[in-house]
């Protein structure tokens, strides 16, 4: 039988402790939001600082990058040359939202929002390379 | 007598017994003004990340010691999103669920249990059309100094397995 991989909680953790420390190193102050591959929440994480909008953008880059299987960044390039993609349903084309790939299979995704877009990429990606 | 007419006739004869018995209304309890605001508790400063988190933990490693899969949510004073976590295994319906809870005790500043209580036991079905609400235990306000700070919910089980592992997450940070 295929076996669908699955992240746990401790996987988050170690996501979610990666990403707020790329953070703190650079004084930003972000909402780290993570979801499964269904594009369902699993585990948030707002900073002192940062907003509620955070949290709700941060969960919505994270939503496109699960469901899509493709960066937020990607849909970004992809909207500057064909406006039409912006009536895309339920995709948000900002960058700072990153699949989690592993061996080919797309797990979940993290999502950042609080500082510009291309940092909040570069917490994101910190984030999943502490799965290792 | 056709049947049409002996009906309108029995019709017309009750209406003028309902009206000739008619007895004095019960007060209505909802009529009553009480002179105080009920829960009158002042937002306070949100709570801080770190304390969203212990919260979390403390709930979260009470509800595996039971061997129970939850989703616990914490929102701050402003009723928006702080901290969360999935348990492994733990429904998904329950992820809107643990977050609504949290969010309903912080807007309305009480338990949720009691809209529960007040439309099982207090037969007060209005309670359903305010906006927002959620009747199912599971939603404990933070409160620290007498203001409120935040709150916690937690949904994937029964509604009282929901409300002990809530407890416990609010009673870890809770500065009684």
């Amino acid at each position: 039988m295929k076996m669908r991989p699955m992240l746990t909680l401790e996987d988050c953790k170690k996501i979610s402790a990666a990403a707020e420390a790329e953070a703190k190193k650079n004084s930003w102050n972000v909402c780290i939001a993570i979801l499964d591959d269904g594009g369902h929440l699993l585990h948030l994480v707002r900073m002192d600082g940062s907003t509620p909008a955070n949290a709700r953008i941060a969960l919505e880059k994270g939503r496109t990058a699960a469901e899509t299987r493709r960066s937020t960044a990607n849909w970004q390039e992809r909207v500057a040359k064909r406006v039409e993609l912006l009536r895309m349903p339920g995709v948000t084309p900002v960058q700072g939202g990153l699949p989690i790939v592993l061996d080919g299979t797309c797990v979940g995704a993290v999502g950042i929002s609080g500082v510009q877009s291309h940092e909040d990429e570069q917490i994101a990606a910190a984030g999943i390379k502490a799965l290792g | 007598m056709s049947w049409t007419r002996a009906a309108f006739a029995i019709c017309i004869a009750g209406l003028a017994l309902g009206a000739s018995a008619q007895q004095p209304q019960q007060p209505n309890p909802r009529d009553a003004v009480p002179d105080k605001m009920p829960n009158d508790i002042p937002y306070g400063m949100p709570i801080t990340l770190e304390r969203a988190q212990a919260a979390i933990n403390a709930a979260v490693a009470e509800s595996k010691k039971r061997g129970w899969k939850l989703n616990v949510a914490m929102v701050d004073s402003g009723a928006n999103l702080v901290a969360f976590a999935r348990m492994d295994g733990a429904q998904l319906g329950s992820i809107a669920i643990a977050e609504h809870k949290a969010r309903a005790a912080a807007k309305f500043r009480r338990e949720t249990k009691a809209f529960e209580s007040g439309i099982q036991e207090g037969n007060l079905h209005y309670l359903l059309t305010l906006d927002d609400v959620i009747a199912s235990r599971g939603g404990i306000l933070i409160i620290d100094n007498g203001q409120i700070s935040g709150a916690i919910g937690c949904s994937g089980g029964t509604g009282s397995q929901d409300e002990v592992v809530c407890k416990a997450g609010a009673d870890a940070v809770m500065k009684r």
